[in-house]
Formats: structure tokens, C-alpha cells, sequence
């Protein structure tokens, strides 16, 4: 069912409502996109690891949660906001500080985007200059 | 775990029960036959004892079993194969399915409400047969035979023998070395005879005398007469005889197949091992078995006579002798490092701790964790491991430790067995839901999985069904990938299960959500999607056709259209403009349409709206008013623009387009029918449809079909939708360039797949916000645009413009022919035309005696009605009168309200009227967007529509060619030629502000004439050399002209929109300028020019008497002179020359303001401050100007302009001076005329010095209306000099008035005289 792909990256912000907010890949480079249609098995892995979310979140004073969960050969770990909304990271090769710094970086971008009047908490995050910083952020703390 | 029907206490014990084997004689068989029953199933429903048994221990303790269950079974000497029993369990699971109609629970969880059956009885199912099917191994006894059956039938020639005879084979069954097979527990295996006897059949007696026999030879613990009756009911059918094998029966059917399946292959088999009956194969076995698990223990050993102890304990319910043989028989196992047997004693061990009443330990989770890691990784032994997660995980939820079974369950999903691997990563997703705080988002997840598994092992219904209970989870979210996966699958399972309508609703669910999908994905969604459809349209053939979920319909954006498709230009014949779907709505413009509308409607009226008016709407959209049913004429057809959008990224191609319609037929009586019929579709001689064969939307764009409906018949339409055959193209998905391409093409593509459905157009109207009740609710109001009333015919105008221009000069002049075409079979009548800009155009006046010329026939004319006339009269007026009510400029009418001068009023059908129209380039400038709506009526009267309109908008560009400033004042002298009355002086500038660019050469004043009620011009005074009047590129020329008052005759005489017109000609032809076109245009403009808003003196005159003064005052200031100047230019145009003509108009109001031609450019003031104080009123100056007042009194001096005196003989020189003077107003005037001089400045002093009046320096004069009167006075001069006799001051009041407004009438021109001494 899956295909071993080492250092990929799936990061997924998720809402009050169990909803993607924002979604991104990261492949390592030159690594071309898997013929596999496997995307659909990302989002999967990363909503159910959300019971899991909900659970080590009672167990941590931290509001980043290292590996919540695991499936096949990927593993989950989740930063939990303030305002609770999660960001979860699905990766198959072990890298702790990078996805924490990662994971502050983008709360640091997030924040600045949803001060913004017009955006509605929980809509999808369709700013394209978020996009670009995100996959910046990815390059900078996960592909390198 | 789900909910089970059996408690794990229950099932345990049923799960090993002790085996009993039935040896049948042949006889025996067929007596139970009889009853379609093997002797097995004959016992099945009484193997369970319902009373106690009691029994000793090793330790003579009483030990009470209860509910003690055997099971019996017909010897199978092979044992069971792999792939038959996972078929068996695969047909177990499949025949097992939820029960229809079955109320699933709701489990609230968060955010989340589920449906979710509690129970999964095919998973029970499963873990039976499973269990049941265990074939017997070496390392345990739990499924080894306990006893064996002998049984023999009363009807056998020798029962007696027949027993020993079986007593025989069970023997070399157990003992001879070609089978392995079945296990058997003990060594002397129990024996129980049993007799069956027919009763319906056999001799009693001799049964029971067989039976006292056996009992003789067997003992009496060993031996039993069974009584059957084989006998065939005939009133089966209506009693209701419970039938205790019946639950047996159809699980057994399966089982049976898998036995004679077996029989098939047992003598294959048999055969194979006789040839090859040599040890190696099971030593070899033998061999690998120890490598991987350690020690292979030999029957006997004491290791497993433990293990065989504690067996015997388990099955006889005795947990606690069990649990401590287990432990026991484990530790000695796993010294000896004999995984295999370790593993098993370790499960029962487990399963024997919790079972053992009163809990003295708790149930030692780890042993069974050991022995499933044992089983699998060590003995790869995947059917022992998953008993031992099936009894865990059931023990573990039972003492609702769900997360541990969720995991057990999961570690054993594996690649080998897709069915055992869905079923229990269903249980592990009921696991998850069943926690004390449900994991939902886990139990969905799982459920995904289970499906995915169930598919893969060809279980549909089941995988079916998890993914629908997984799906409520993942609805709404967002995550559109994975709803399409699961869309996906729950579509191509329901149409492999013929569930079409559940296929189709999935797969159109994949196509509308806003995809993430790549274009490949995308159309093998399409596909599929279509494929499902078309089988599911070819079930119900005639059935109304079904919903098309693409491409998307815009339904507000819907756009409809009544009336035909025009041509825009014919020839030289250019279409008017109208109406038309390819006109963007603008609101400012349709506000105006809708002005004009109302202006003609309310001159038609008499000056009333109608209440029940409501402008004419031809082009219905999300703006126009859409509350009421629109009206079509018949035989006109209905277009209706839809606006699709294609949201995939591949294609779609709809084929045989057309709208979808309803409609209910009137009679032309306009009664309805009595039975009011629905028509739909398919009824052309009603309402014809009009078919669009192809319709290409490419991926991801917005596209408008126009679809036409031709009423044929008065009634109520509604339109509902559309249908067509929805598809896409084959090949290649990328469809660069064919997106150039009109939809509309006949078999350009070639139609991989297309089904034929409908989508409804259904439009909200707009938000009601009228009413309190409005406001606090949400509610909409209708929208009607589908919904147009077929009415009876109408009169249809068509109008073209011939040799309509796009350029002009500023004030250019051109004719052009409109022709007024009737295309309808009704005679029209009541034709108008309205615009904004009357200035624009006209028919002509109706004084005007021209008979229509064809337009080809005056190409080169001149516009202008002309007369050739001799130089010799240049500078001399020539003069005619004309009245404005000729041209349609009177009183209290409304000059944008043109009729239409229809030789006959009435257009009858079919014909066509060319009628000349001269258009005047406006005065401004730039582009020039002129509306003309042309109103029209029926000659019959029609109720609901009363008229029609036809709206035209025609674009000049207009560019610069002259300015024209004039000013106006009064002359010196006082009497005009013939001696008699007032006259003044008009100077016109006239300059070229053309730009070369436009190709003029030079204009030619040829021209210039004036119009008024009371003036005209006199005579050209000649100021320039420019005879010819000519004007090169920027050149200015002046003029000057007297002007008189018309005789009085003249205007007494006439009424008093009588204009005279004076015409003061520079060429040899006179342009008449009081016929058209050249009166029409200047009444045009003077119209244009009165209504601008200038009436601050009307609004003061009423009020006070102050004011009734300047009123009067101004008034004298007052004139009503028009001046119309007429040119032509040269252009060079593609080395042709050409002239043009033109008027320029300049209205002058007052004497001395210059007035212009061109509209003055205003300054637009910036934004003004607010105020935030009410400003003080201001009184408004009711004084009259300097100005004003310096007009009232008109002053000239008459004297000789030499004097010769001779000083030497005189030295005072007296000169008499005549000082005339003249009022101007109708007003009686007090006049004071000082002499004394009045040395304001030095400078003037130095001129005034030197003379001095005589006489009186003072008089009181009165003068009435227009009275001139004359002063004698005297001038005294000492020297020779040049004198400015322009002392005079003149001071004048009205004489009725209290105010004294007394100011000095200055005399602009110095009166200068010449004295000379001689």
C-alpha cells in the first residue's frame, strides 16, 4: 500500500473542525514525484493521528508533541497551538530538530497571516506568499 | 472489538468442547440420509447438555460442569485443507451481512455523530467456523478425539457384526500408520454403540432385541437405541413443527460442500501418498519443525502428558487444575526450549487463568503477547497465532481494555490473509470507538483499512460497507483527496454490486467537489463516472432523465432574450443597435433606456405614466427586474443563455444541447383551456426547440450556450433546464487549441462515452428588504425570467441606418436615410423616436416640402436647401420668418419626444418607409454615444403589451472645427438706415481649431444668419480684409454685422414663436436658413440652450419690488439674438476633395457678454469644505450691476468731428454738441445729465483740462419706454487740440421706483473732436 520514500515530508494545518487548512509536500530534491497515487494515504495517516494528538496533549507541557503516532514506515508528530489548532508532520526519516524548528517557524508565519482581518479562522489558507514561505521554511529545517 | 452475542465466558468453552467421532455403517448412513441428514447433524441440536454433570478431580473434589457441549463429527481421516477452509471462511463472512433495515447506533464523539452498528455478526461468523476448523495438531489435545461413535442400523442383516466391523476400522483408523490423521486423544479410545432405528420403517422388536444384545456385549454405560422416523410428513406443509436442525442446516450446506470438495481430493491424495508412502517426507517435516520451534516431543512423553492433563482438565470446565498443569507443562516446554508447545501452553495458560472462577489472578496479558509473537515469528504459524489474538483480544474487551486489543488486533493484519486482516482491523476500529473517549478519527482510519482489505479479498458488500461508515467521518472536512478515494471506492463497489443509483451519487460527489485531482485522475473519474451512468440509464430507458452533476450551471447568471437575431449591418444598411445578448448590462445605460422610455410613454399619455406601465425589459438578467412574468410575442423567438462552467481538468463535451420546457397552451380567445395540458419537450408545433449538436467546454473554463425556443402558440412557458448527452473527448487530454473552436460543431469530436441527463435551472430571486418582517427573515422573491407569457402577435419594427457617419466635425451637417421596416404580419402605428440629444438629428420640419429623395440621388448635394443668388447682394440681409412650432419646438412640448413622419402614420406589414434625417455633429469633441429609442404601438390594441420599443445607440466621433464667440452691443449711432428704431453691433470671432489631422484644408464662412423674435441682422460691416472669409488652421477671422429690429408689423402681426430670419450671404448661394434642416438645428440648440437652468431672475422678480426693478433693469440688457453661422470645409481625403457643411450656433442674452458656440468648459470647483456652521444668509444682491444699469440709458454725442476756428479773431471757440439720449428699457426713466467735470485722476484732467461746457451744467430729464431725446449744448474751447467731449455724466433711475439707483452712465469710446485754427 505504501512505497518507502525516504525523506519525504507531508505538513498539514488543521482546524477546529478536524479540517485541513493548509497542506504541503516536501520531496527531497531531485526526487521526482512517486507514480503512486499516494496522497490520499497522507491525509489519512495524519487525521488519524489525531485521536492520538488529543491524547499526548494531556500527557506534555509542551505544546510541541514529538511522535504521536506511527503508520507502516511513517511516523507523526504534531505541535499544538494556543488556540489548538495542530499542525502535523508525517516524515519516514527520523530528524526531531528540524521539524520542531519547522514547526515554530510556520507558527510564527501563521500568526502573522491569521492577524489579517479578512482571513476566517479555519478557512483554508489559500495565500500564495504563505505558501511560498512554508515551502522556503521546508527547504531551510527539512530537505537539508 | 464490536459487541458480540456470546460473553467471552460463553465462548470459550464452546470454542473447545470435547470431540466425539461417529463411525457410520453404510446402512446406518442411508437410514439418516432419509432426513437428508448426516448422523452428526442428526445429533447437533441435543449435543449440549442442559443439566449439570458432576465429576471428581484428581482430589475427589466435586466439580460441577455446566452447560456441557460436545461436538460430534463424522470421521475425516485427511485433515483440512488450506484453501478449502479459506474458502469456507470466505463464504461464511460473505453469507453473513448486516440485516436490512438494521437501527445502528449513534455514538457521539466530539464534534462527531456516527451511525454505527454495534454489532459485526460475520466477524462471529468467522471466529467459529475458524475455530472449528482447526485441524488437530501434535502439540496440543484440545481438538483430539475423545470418544468415537459406532453406529449401525436395526435393519442391517447382522447389527452384531456390522459393530464389531466398525469397532475394527476405528481401531485401524487410530493405530495404522496410513493415517495421520484424525488425532485422537487417548490411546483406547472410548467406544459408544449406538442402534438407530426407523421407526416409520423398521421391526421394533427386533431392534430392541438387537439392542439387549449389544448391551450383553458392550455393557449397558456404552450402548444406545436411538429411534428415528424417516417417515415423509403429509401435512409438512401446513404444520408448523419446530425444526431444530434448521439453524444447523444452512452453515452445514456449506460445510458439505467443503467435505465432498474434500472427497474429491482424498483419493487423489491417498493415491500420491501410497506411491510415495516412504518416511522422508514427514521426516523432513519433522526436521524443519525443529529447526524453527525447538524440540518435537514424541507421543508419549511425560512433557505432554501434562499437557495432555491439563487439556482434559480445560475441556471438562476444571480452569483451576488446568491453568496449573498449563504453568506447569510451559515451564517444562520452555526449558526444553520447545517453542511450539511453550507457545500453546502459555495461551491456554492465559485463557485458563481468566476463566478460572473468582479471579485469583488477573489475567496474565503477556503470556498470550508471548505465545502470538511465538506462533508467528518463531513457528510462522499464522492460524494458531490468530486463535490466540481472537481469545486475547475478546478477553482484553471484556475487560474493556480496548486499546490493547486495537493493538493486538492490528499487529496481526498481514499480507497473507486479506480477509483475516480485515476483519480485524474492523475490530480494531470498534476498538477505537468503544474507548472511553472514543477515537473516532482511529475507528474511521481502520474502517478504511478493513475495506480496503475486505475489497482485496473479493468481499464487496463488506468493503462497501466500511467505507460508507467510514466516510461520515471524513465528510465535509476538506480532506478532498481522501473523500475522492473513498467516494471512489464506495462507487466502483456499489457498481460491481449493482447498486447504481449509490455508484452514480459517488461518482458524481468526486466530479463536484472542487478537485484536487491531476487531469489523468480526474478523467478516469469521468469515465467511470459515465460508464456507471449509462448502465444505470439503460436499466430504466424511458425514465425521466436523471440529474447531470456537470459541467456547473450559473443559474443566476442565466441571461434570456425575446426577440429575433439581428444583423448588424446589411449592405450600406446598418442595423440599429437594439438589444442583444452580446451587450454587457450597465446600469447607467439601462437607467437611461429606461428614461426615455417613460418620457414617451408619458407624452403619449398626455403627460401621464400609467400606473400599470413597467418599462420594457427584451434582455432579462440577474439586474433586471424579474418579479413579473415576461412577455414573448409568438412566432418571436426566446433565447436563453446559460453559463456553464467546467470545473475538471479535462474536457467535456456536451452533445444534442437543448432547453427543457413546460408549457400550458391558450386559447387565442385567451380563455384557458379547459384541460390544461403540460407539454413538455417533443412538441414542436407548439414551441420549437432548437438542438445544439456539440458544445465543448474545456477544462476549467466558463463558457455560455445560447439556446432558442420558437413559441408557436400563445400560452404559459417555463423553461426547467437543459438536457443533453454529457461526455468527453477521447485521446488526449490536453486540448490546447480547440478552445479557438465554436462549440457548435457537427462530429468534430469523436465522443468516447455520453450519457444523456438534465440539469434544472433554478434561480433565487433577489432578497425581499421591504417589510419589518422581511428584514428580520431571510426570504427571496421570485425570480421569472424562465417563466415568459406567450402573447398574440405584435407589430415588429426594424430600423437601418443608410450612410450614417461615425465622423464628424464639431457642427457638422449630414444627411442620411433611416428606413422604417415592419417584419411582423400586424400594421404598426403611433411611431416615435426619443433621445436625450434632439440636437442630434432631425426629420425635418414640417414646413419642409422635400419628398423623400433615394439617398443615391443627393450623394453629392448639399444638405441644405439652397438658392443661388447674385454677388451684388453681399452684405445685404435677405430675410424670411419661420415659426418654431413648425418644428416641433413650442410650448409646454417635449423636444426629445420626435414623431416619426410616417407618410401614412401606419406602417402596414411587410412594408418599408426610407426617410431622410440630417444629423449635426455635436458641439463638444471626442466620442458621442447618442440613444434613440423608437416607441411603436399595435394598430390593434393589445392588453398586454401596449407598445413596443427599439432602441438604437449610435457612436460619432466628433472632431474640433471652429469656434465662434460673438458679443453684442449697442451701436452709437441711433437710428438705422431707414432712420428708425434701435440697432446694435454683433461681432463674431470665428477661429479654426481643427487639427490638421482630421484632412481639413480650410473652412469657408459662407454664411451667417440670424434668428430672433425682435432683431435681425442688417449688413455685413466689413472689418477685415478677409472678403472670402476663408480660415487656414488656426486662424481666427472677425466680423461685424448691424442689426435692427424687425418691423414692428411683422412682429405684431405674427405669433409670437414667429422667428425672422436675416441671412447675410459671403458666396453665391443662400442657404435657407429658415427651412430644414438648418431652422431644425438651430431650434434644436436654442431648446437645448433655454433648458439649462439660468432662471436665478424669474425666482427673484416675484417676491419683492426691489427686485421687480433689476428685473426690469436687466431686461433692457436683455436681447434675444441668434446668430447661426454656416461654413463649409475642404478636406482632402485619399487625394479627393471633399466639402463639408456645417452650422454654428451662437445665442447671445445679453448685451455686451460674449457668448460662445461650444459649450464653456466649467471649472469643476475642488471639493469645497465642509461647512459644519449653517451659513449666515446671505442677503442676495438685489442691486443691479454697474453694468446693467450703464445700459439702461443709451448715450451719443453728435458734433462735427473738425471745427476751424480762427483763435486770432476769436479766442473762445464754441462748438454746438447734440447729446442724444435714448432708453433702452420700456421702462419711464429719470435721467440727470452733470456736465461738471469730475476730475478723478490726474491723468484725466490733462485731457479734460483744456475745454468747457456752457450753460447749464445741470438737467432733470425724464425719458419714457424707448423715448429718444435730444440736448443742445455748447462746448467752449480756448486752444487748438484734440478734445475728448465725453464728460458728460449721465445718472439714471426708473422713474416708479422708491430706490434711487444712481450711477454714471460711461461712455466706453472717447468722443474725440479736432479743433484747428485757421
Amino acid at each position: 500500500m505504501l512505497k518507502t520514500k525516504s525523506g519525504s515530508f507531508y505538513f498539514v494545518i488543521l482546524g477546529h473542525h478536524d479540517n485541513p487548512a493548509f497542506e504541503v509536500e516536501f520531496l527531497p530534491a531531485g526526487k521526482a514525484e512517486p507514480k503512486d497515487d499516494y496522497h490520499h494515504l497522507n491525509q489519512f495517516i495524519a487525521h488519524a493521528a489525531l485521536d492520538l494528538v488529543d491524547e499526548n496533549l494531556w500527557l506534555s507541557n509542551n505544546i510541541y508533541l514529538k511522535i504521536v503516532d506511527k503508520f507502516n514506515e511513517w511516523f507523526v508528530s504534531a505541535f499544538v497551538t494556543v488556540s489548538h489548532l495542530r499542525f502535523i508532520m508525517l516524515y519516514d526519516i527520523r530528524q526531531e530538530d528540524g521539524i520542531k524548528n519547522f514547526f515554530t517557524d510556520v507558527y510564527d508565519l501563521y500568526i502573522k497571516f491569521a492577524v489579517n482581518p479578512f482571513y476566517e479562522p479555519n478557512s483554508p489558507l489559500q495565500s500564495s506568499a504563505f505558501d511560498r514561505k512554508v515551502r522556503f521554511l521546508g527547504k531551510k529545517h527539512l530537505l537539508s | 472489538m464490536a459487541q458480540c452475542v456470546q460473553s467471552v465466558q460463553e465462548l470459550i468453552p464452546d470454542s473447545f468442547v470435547p470431540c466425539v467421532a461417529a463411525l457410520c455403517s453404510d446402512e446406518a448412513e442411508r437410514l439418516t440420509r432419509l432426513n437428508h441428514l448426516s448422523f452428526a447433524e442428526l445429533l447437533k441440536p441435543f449435543s449440549r447438555l442442559t443439566s449439570e454433570v458432576h465429576m471428581r478431580d484428581p482430589n475427589n473434589q466435586l466439580h460441577i460442569i455446566k452447560n456441557l457441549k460436545i461436538a460430534v463429527s463424522n470421521i475425516i481421516t485427511q485433515p483440512p485443507q488450506h484453501g478449502a477452509i479459506r474458502k469456507l471462511l470466505n463464504d461464511v463472512v460473505s453469507g453473513c451481512q448486516p440485516a436490512e433495515g438494521l437501527v445502528a447506533n449513534v455514538i457521539t464523539a466530539g464534534d462527531y455523530d456516527l451511525n454505527i452498528s454495534a454489532t459485526t455478526p460475520w466477524f462471529e461468523s468467522y471466529r467459529e467456523t475458524f475455530l472449528q476448523s482447526m485441524p488437530a495438531s501434535d502439540h496440543e489435545f484440545l481438538n483430539h478425539y475423545l470418544a468415537c461413535m459406532l453406529v449401525a442400523s436395526s435393519g442391517e442383516a447382522e447389527p452384531m457384526e456390522q459393530f464389531s466391523k466398525l469397532s475394527q476400522e476405528q481401531h485401524r483408523i487410530q493405530h495404522n500408520n496410513d493415517y495421520s490423521y484424525p488425532k485422537w486423544f487417548i490411546p483406547n479410545t472410548l467406544k459408544y454403540y449406538v442402534l438407530l432405528h426407523d421407526m416409520s420403517a423398521g421391526d421394533e422388536q427386533r431392534a430392541e432385541s438387537i439392542y439387549e444384545e449389544m448391551k450383553q456385549k458392550y455393557g449397558t454405560q456404552g450402548c444406545y437405541l436411538l429411534k428415528i422416523n424417516s417417515r415423509t410428513s403429509n401435512r409438512a406443509s401446513d404444520e408448523q413443527i419446530p425444526d431444530p436442525w434448521s439453524q444447523y442446516l444452512q452453515k452445514n450446506s456449506v460445510q458439505n460442500q467443503l467435505i465432498s470438495r474434500k472427497g474429491l481430493s482424498r483419493s487423489l491424495f491417498s493415491a500420491t501418498k501410497k506411491w510415495f508412502s516412504g518416511s522422508k517426507v514427514p521426516e523432513k517435516s519433522i526436521n524443519e519443525l525443529k529447526n524453527t520451534s525447538g524440540l518435537l516431543y514424541p507421543p508419549e512423553a511425560p512433557e505432554l502428558q501434562i499437557r495432555k492433563m491439563a487439556d482434559l482438565c480445560f475441556l471438562v470446565q476444571h480452569y483451576d487444575l488446568a491453568y496449573s498443569c498449563y504453568h506447569t507443562a510451559k515451564k517444562d516446554f520452555l526449558n526444553d526450549q520447545a517453542m511450539l508447545y511453550a507457545a500453546g501452553a502459555l495461551e491456554m495458560a492465559a485463557v485458563s487463568a481468566f476463566l478460572q472462577p473468582g479471579a485469583p489472578r488477573p489475567y496474565p496479558a503477556h503470556y498470550m503477547d508471548t505465545a502470538i509473537q511465538t506462533y508467528r515469528d518463531v513457528c510462522k504459524n499464522m492460524v494458531l497465532a490468530e486463535r490466540c489474538v481472537l481469545l486475547s483480544a475478546e478477553i482484553l474487551k471484556s475487560q474493556s481494555k480496548y486499546s490493547e486489543a486495537a493493538a493486538l488486533l492490528i499487529r496481526l493484519t498481514s499480507e497473507d490473509s486479506d480477509l483475516r486482516s480485515a476483519l480485524l482491523l474492523e475490530q480494531a476500529a470498534h476498538c477505537f470507538i468503544n474507548m472511553k473517549s472514543p477515537m473516532v478519527r482511529k475507528y474511521a482510519f481502520h474502517m478504511i483499512l478493513a475495506g480496503h482489505r475486505f475489497s482485496k479479498a473479493g468481499q464487496k458488500k463488506h468493503a462497501l460497507r466500511c467505507y460508507c461508515q467510514a466516510m461520515q467521518v471524513y465528510k465535509g472536512k476538506g480532506w478532498s483527496l481522501a473523500e475522492d478515494h473513498i467516494n471512489f471506492t464506495i462507487g466502483r463497489q456499489s457498481y460491481t454490486l449493482r447498486q447504481l443509483d449509490n455508484a452514480v451519487s459517488a461518482f458524481r460527489h468526486i466530479l463536484i467537489n472542487e478537485s484536487k485531482q491531476s487531469a489523468a485522475q480526474q478523467g478516469a473519474f469521468l469515465r467511470e463516472y459515465l460508464y456507471v451512468y449509462k448502465n444505470v440509464s439503460q436499466l430504466s430507458p424511458d425514465g425521466p432523465f436523471p440529474q447531470l452533476p456537470l459541467p456547473y450551471i450559473n443559474s443566476s447568471a442565466t441571461r434570456v432574450f425575446f426577440g429575433h437575431d439581428r444583423r448588424p449591418a446589411d449592405g450600406e444598411k446598418q442595423a440599429a443597435t437594439h438589444v442583444s445578448l452580446d451587450q454587457e448590462y450597465d446600469s447607467e445605460s439601462s437607467q437611461q433606456w429606461r428614461e426615455l422610455e417613460e418620457q414617451v410613454v408619458a407624452v403619449v399619455n398626455k403627460g401621464v405614466i400609467p400606473s400599470s406601465f413597467h418599462p420594457t425589459q427584451y434582455c432579462l438578467n440577474s439586474y433586471s427586474d424579474n418579479s413579473r412574468f415576461p412577455l414573448a410575442v409568438v412566432e418571436e423567438p426566446i433565447t436563453v443563455e446559460v453559463a456553464f462552467r467546467n470545473p475538471l481538468k479535462v474536457p467535456l463535451l456536451l452533445t444534442d444541447l437543448s432547453l427543457l420546457w413546460k408549457f400550458q397552451p391558450k386559447d387565442i380567445n385567451g380563455k384557458d383551456n379547459e384541460e390544461v395540458r403540460e407539454l413538455v419537450t417533443g412538441e414542436p408545433e407548439m414551441i420549437g426547440t432548437e438542438v445544439i449538436s456539440e458544445f465543448l467546454i474545456n477544462n476549467e473554463e466558463s463558457k455560455v450556450a445560447r439556446l432558442k425556443l420558437f413559441p408557436h402558440h400563445i400560452g404559459e412557458l417555463h423553461i426547467l433546464g437543459v438536457v443533453y448527452n454529457l461526455g468527453t473527448i477521447q485521446g488526449s487530454l490536453t486540448m490546447d487549441g480547440i478552445g479557438a473552436l465554436p462549440g457548435c460543431h457537427t462530429g468534430k469530436y469523436s465522443l468516447s462515452m455520453s450519457v444523456r441527463g438534465r440539469q434544472d435551472l433554478e434561480i433565487q430571486g433577489p432578497r425581499l428588504n421591504n417589510t419589518k418582517e422581511e428584514k428580520t427573515s431571510i426570504t427571496y422573491g421570485p425570480d421569472r425570467r424562465l417563466d415568459p407569457i406567450i402573447t398574440e402577435e405584435m407589430p415588429l419594427l426594424e430600423v437601418f441606418f443608410i450612410h450614417f457617419p461615425t465622423e464628424l466635425l464639431c457642427g457638422e451637417i449630414r444627411k442620411a436615410y433611416v428606413e422604417f421596416a415592419n417584419v411582423s404580419k400586424c400594421p404598426l402605428t403611433g411611431l416615435k423616436v426619443v433621445s436625450k440629444r434632439p440636437e442630434f438629428f432631425t426629420f425635418g420640419g414640417n414646413t419642409a416640402v422635400l419628398t423623400p429623395l433615394s439617398p443615391s440621388a443627393s450623394e453629392n448635394c448639399s444638405a441644405y436647401k439652397t438658392v443661388v443668388t447674385d454677388s451684388t447682394s453681399v452684405c445685404t440681409a435677405l430675410t424670411s420668418s419661420a415659426s418654431s412650432v413648425d418644428f416641433g419646438i413650442g410650448i409646454g412640448s417635449q423636444p426629445e419626444v420626435i414623431p416619426v413622419p410616417l407618410p401614412d402614420t401606419v406602417l402596414l406589414p411587410g412594408a418599408s418607409v426610407q426617410l431622410p434625417m440630417w444629423l449635426r455633429g455635436p458641439d463638444e469633441e471626442g466620442v458621442h454615444e447618442i440613444n434613440f429609442l423608437f416607441y411603436y404601438e399595435s394598430v390593434k390594441k393589445q392588453p398586454k403589451i401596449r407598445h413596443r420599443i427599439l432602441r438604437h445607440t449610435a457612436v460619432i466621433c466628433t472632431s474640433r472645427s471652429l469656434n465662434v464667440k460673438a458679443t453684442v452691443c449697442r451701436s452709437n449711432s441711433l437710428e438705422d438706415e431707414e432712420g428708425k428704431g434701435d440697432n446694435m453691433l454683433v461681432f463674431v470671432d470665428v477661429e479654426n481649431t481643427n487639427t490638421s489631422e482630421a484632412g481639413v484644408k480650410e473652412f469657408h464662412i459662407v454664411q451667417v444668419s440670424s434668428s430672433s423674435k425682435h432683431w435681425k441682422l442688417q449688413k455685413s460691416v466689413n472689418l477685415s480684409e478677409n472678403k472670402d472669409a476663408k480660415l487656414a488652421s488656426r486662424e481666427k477671422g472677425k466680423f461685424c454685422f448691424k442689426v435692427i429690429r424687425c418691423n414692428e408689423r411683422e412682429g405684431a402681426t405674427q405669433s409670437s414663436e414667429k422667428y425672422t430670419f436675416a441671412d447675410i450671404i459671403f458666396g453665391n448661394e443662400q442657404i435657407i436658413s429658415s427651412a430644414s434642416p438648418c431652422a431644425d438645428f438651430f431650434y434644436r440648440s436654442l431648446s437645448s440652450e433655454l433648458k439649462k437652468p439660468q432662471t436665478q431672475l424669474s425666482m427673484h422678480t416675484e417676491k419683492h419690488s426691489v427686485e421687480d426693478a433689476v428685473s426690469l433693469i436687466q431686461k433692457c440688457n436683455k436681447v434675444d439674438l441668434n446668430i447661426v453661422i454656416l461654413w463649409k470645409a475642404y478636406v482632402v481625403e485619399d487625394s479627393k476633395q471633399l466639402i463639408l457643411e456645417g452650422q454654428h450656433h451662437v445665442i447671445l442674452h445679453t448685451i455686451g457678454k460674449e457668448a460662445f458656440s461650444y459649450p464653456q468648459k466649467q471649472e469643476q470647483p475642488e471639493m469645497e469644505p465642509l461647512k459644519f456652521f449653517r451659513p449666515e444668509n446671505t442677503t442676495a444682491t438685489s442691486r443691479p450691476s454697474l453694468e446693467q444699469l450703464s445700459n439702461l440709458i443709451k448715450t451719443s454725442l453728435h458734433y462735427p468731428e473738425t471745427f476751424n476756428h480762427p483763435f486770432h479773431q476769436k479766442s473762445l471757440c464754441l462748438v454746438p454738441v447734440t447729446l442724444l439720449l435714448s432708453n433702452c428699457s420700456k421702462a419711464d426713466v429719470d435721467v440727470i445729465v452733470d456736465l461738471r467735470h469730475k476730475t478723478t485722476s490726474p491723468e484725466a484732467l490733462e485731457i479734460h483740462g483744456s475745454f468747457t461746457w456752457l450753460g447749464q451744467t445741470q438737467y432733470k430729464l425724464q425719458l419714457k419706454g424707448q423715448e429718444i431725446l435730444s440736448l443742445q449744448l455748447k462746448a467752449c474751447f480756448v486752444h487748438t487740440g484734440v478734445y475728448n467731449l465725453g464728460t458728460p455724466r449721465v445718472f439714471a433711475k426708473l422713474s416708479d421706483q422708491v430706490t434711487v439707483f444712481e450711477t454714471s452712465q460711461q461712455n466706453s469710446m472717447p468722443a474725440l473732436i479736432i479743433i484747428n485754427n485757421v
